[in-house]
């Protein structure tokens, strides 16, 4: 997170990790395209390659507050292949909040939690404490033959403390409630640490309010 | 995250106009909306350098400029219109004479990076020249001034619109590949930085479980010393004692107690050999072992050799043979580590070879390059270094049992066995080889070995005439 008091702007960094193609990109560019254009910016795309992303993919979007304060949302994706790690490190630096994007077919468990094991070491290894980081989990590739079942994903997320989606990225489906899950967590952690609300007028309602209105819902989420 | 740079990468932000945009690139976009649309343009940064200007002076404004108080209200319009920011959109910045200019801001990622000044252009609905021209000198002439006023382009205020909104395009394009290409080349090198950490540290350990393998080597090899020597000692009196009891110092002894009394002696000595082998190793190995040359006859030594192994030969029923011309030259050598040398590679082609075998001994006169070790064989400065000089060449050839090809490189390492399985048929420790390319290694000499499976094994030993002074 980055304040700027001068400016009054706000700018929060998100992070998508995963295996390779679980959909990171592919939940960026369904975020692209179900956004209204206001406030949105380009989708930039660093070094594609069989397109497999080497870099990081970017998403910049941006809104103002009613107390007028300008909110800068950064985000990212990281290359899955496991080459990439050093990349995935240097994205990770300074991030906010992170949507583990998790592929639901069955065979790919393996993967996913070698990722998420990779997430954790090159959190610390960024002097980033693990618990401490707001993460949301996302299932994805729900349209699949041969996935984890509903109910079961659901029983092992209870488990666990972070909200836990599926979604179908290629048709946007689930995408939109990952983001606004991953904004809500990253808020209230950061509301937590930096009192914003009492700072800047700002609270994760209002931020999660005008979101959801630019992806055309009136009612906000849970 | 203090590196300015990092945290510019860790957000993905742009840095500024300047180092986005190559300005020679830019001019010629400008030129080319100039071109089209006949509008002035200039470009500046948001922190006010101008990084494209392509206009032209108007008839008016060089009319203007002429008359001292119209030059003066000139500059201060110009001023006006380049210090004018502009926050959100378009603001128009009026002239005197009536024109006006467009002052278009380039927002990039919510941020203001600079503006365009578009103009001075006439709008639509200016008929004649304004009052303000006309009052600005009281030397100005209306007639001319209105003539020069004609001569200026005019825009409407939508098409001005347009223009802007188009140039604000190109640039947004142009800003973007930028922008993507800045972050992709800081990236780069943010990751090359990262890599290289990561293999220094890396390198770091490596070093430090080098250092406690070099360590735990010295050891061990003086370990190994320690324990040859203490192992020695008490053999030493094994022997002696059999030896008394065999010469019948404590009274005789029986046949069938003779017999085993020989067996513990000869037994003894195989031992005490083999510890004398590992201590000569060690020796080798740690470079201990001086090396005292001094003028020696081939010819004398392989004899020696021979006399040496004659029984033994006999025994087995093999030929052994030395072949050595009398004007094969002497060599400055060790003599007891030449010895040494041969007696190791005879000593293996009579346990190797089969009965009614031959086992050859010869040495001859021939030449060798000194440089042509196997560490500096990059072939740099042949014509100097491969300079051949007198040598001698042993040869101990046999006819046994011979070894596979890709035995051969692993022969000469320490402990190294070609059947080492519990049920071999010849024993050893093999250190005899490990020993013989040690010595001949430090006489600057070289071995090589040439084998067949069945037919037989000769070792070539190739010793310089003279050893070169150590560098």
């Amino acid at each position: 997170m980055q304040l700027d008091f001068q400016a009054r702007e706000l700018t929060v960094k998100l992070v998508y990790y995963g295996p390779a193609l679980s959909g990171k990109t592919t939940n960026l560019q369904a975020i692209h395209r179900l956004l209204a254009p206001e406030g949105r910016g380009r989708l930039m795309t660093l070094e594609t390659k069989d397109d497999r992303t080497l870099f990081f993919d970017l998403l910049p979007l941006s809104f103002s507050t009613e107390a007028g304060l300008t909110v800068r949302i950064k985000l990212f994706t990281v290359p899955g292949q496991v080459i990439h790690n050093s990349t995935r490190k240097l994205v990770l630096q300074g991030a906010d909040g992170v949507a583990f994007i998790a592929d639901s077919q069955v065979n790919e468990v393996r993967a996913n939690q070698a990722s998420f094991k990779d997430l954790r070491k090159n959190l610390k290894e960024n002097h980033i404490s693990p618990s401490k980081m707001p993460l949301v989990i996302q299932y994805n590739k729900r349209d699949l033959p041969n996935i984890r079942s509903e109910e079961e994903i659901m029983r092992m997320a209870a488990k666990g403390k972070e909200r836990t989606y599926l979604a179908t990225a290629t048709h946007g489906t689930g995408v939109m409630e990952t983001f606004l899950g991953l904004i809500k967590t990253t808020w209230e952690r950061m509301e937590e640490e930096h009192t914003l609300a009492a700072r800047f007028g700002l609270d994760h309602r209002e931020v999660i309010s005008n979101l959801s209105r630019r992806f055309g819902v009136e009612a906000p989420l849970e | 995250m203090s590196d300015p740079g990092t945290a510019d990468l860790a957000h993905g932000e742009i840095a500024q106009l300047e180092d986005l945009i190559d300005r020679e690139s830019l001019r010629e976009v400008c030129r080319s909306f100039f071109d089209l649309f006949g509008l002035s343009i200039r470009v500046f940064s948001v922190k006010g350098s101008l990084l494209a200007n392509v206009h032209e002076e108007r008839s008016i404004c060089r009319y203007v400029n002429s008359l001292p108080r119209g030059k003066t209200a000139c500059a201060v319009t110009v001023g006006g219109a380049q210090a004018l920011i502009p926050e959100k959109g378009t603001v128009v910045h009026p002239c005197f004479t009536g024109a006006v200019y467009h002052i278009v801001p380039i927002i990039y990622d919510e941020r203001q990076l600079g503006r365009i000044i578009l103009g001075p252009f006439m709008p639509a609905d200016v008929k004649e020249a304004p009052r303000s021209l006309l009052q600005i000198d009281p030397q100005m002439d209306a007639e001319r001034a209105t003539t020069a006023l004609r001569e200026m382009p005019r825009v409407p205020a939508e098409t001005a619109e347009r223009i802007a909104t188009h140039l604000r395009g190109v640039l947004d394009l142009i800003l973007f590949s930028g922008h993507r290409a800045h972050l992709t080349s800081a990236m780069h090198l943010a990751t090359v930085r990262e890599s290289y950490r990561e293999l220094a540290e890396k390198n770091a350990r490596l070093q430090e479980a080098f250092d406690k393998l070099k360590e735990l080597d010295r050891l061990k090899s003086n370990f190994l010393a320690t324990v040859s020597h203490e192992l020695r000692t008490p053999l030493t009196s094994i022997i002696g004692y059999s030896e008394m009891l065999q010469a019948g110092i404590a009274g005789e002894m029986n046949p069938e107690q003779s017999g085993f009394v020989e067996t513990i002696r000869t037994k003894g000595e195989l031992l005490l050999a083999l510890i004398t082998s590992l201590l000569d190793l060690n020796k080798l190995e740690r470079g201990q072992v001086k090396i005292e040359p001094e003028l020696v006859d081939p010819k004398a030594v392989l004899t020696e050799v021979k006399e040496t192994y004659l029984p033994e030969a006999e025994k087995k029923g093999i030929t052994l043979e030395v072949h050595c011309a009398d004007d094969v030259p002497q060599l400055l050598a060790d003599p007891v580590r030449l010895r040494q040398i041969l007696i190791n590679l005879a000593g293996n082609a009579i346990k190797f070879t089969p009965e009614s075998g031959v086992v050859r001994l010869s040495a001859t006169a021939t030449q060798m390059a000194m440089a042509d070790s196997d560490e500096d064989d990059d072939g740099i400065g042949a014509a100097l270094m491969m300079a051949p000089e007198p040598a001698i060449e042993f040869k101990v050839q046999d006819t046994g049992i011979g070894m596979a090809q890709n035995q051969l490189d692993k022969i000469f390492d320490a402990f190294y066995q070609v059947d080492s399985s519990s049920t071999r048929e010849y024993g050893g420790a093999g250190l005899g080889l490990s020993i013989a390319h040690n010595l001949v290694t430090a006489h600057s000499g070289r071995i090589r070995v040439e084998s067949e499976l069945e037919k037989g094994t000769t070792f070539f030993v190739t010793m310089p005439e003279t050893p070169p002074e150590p560098d």
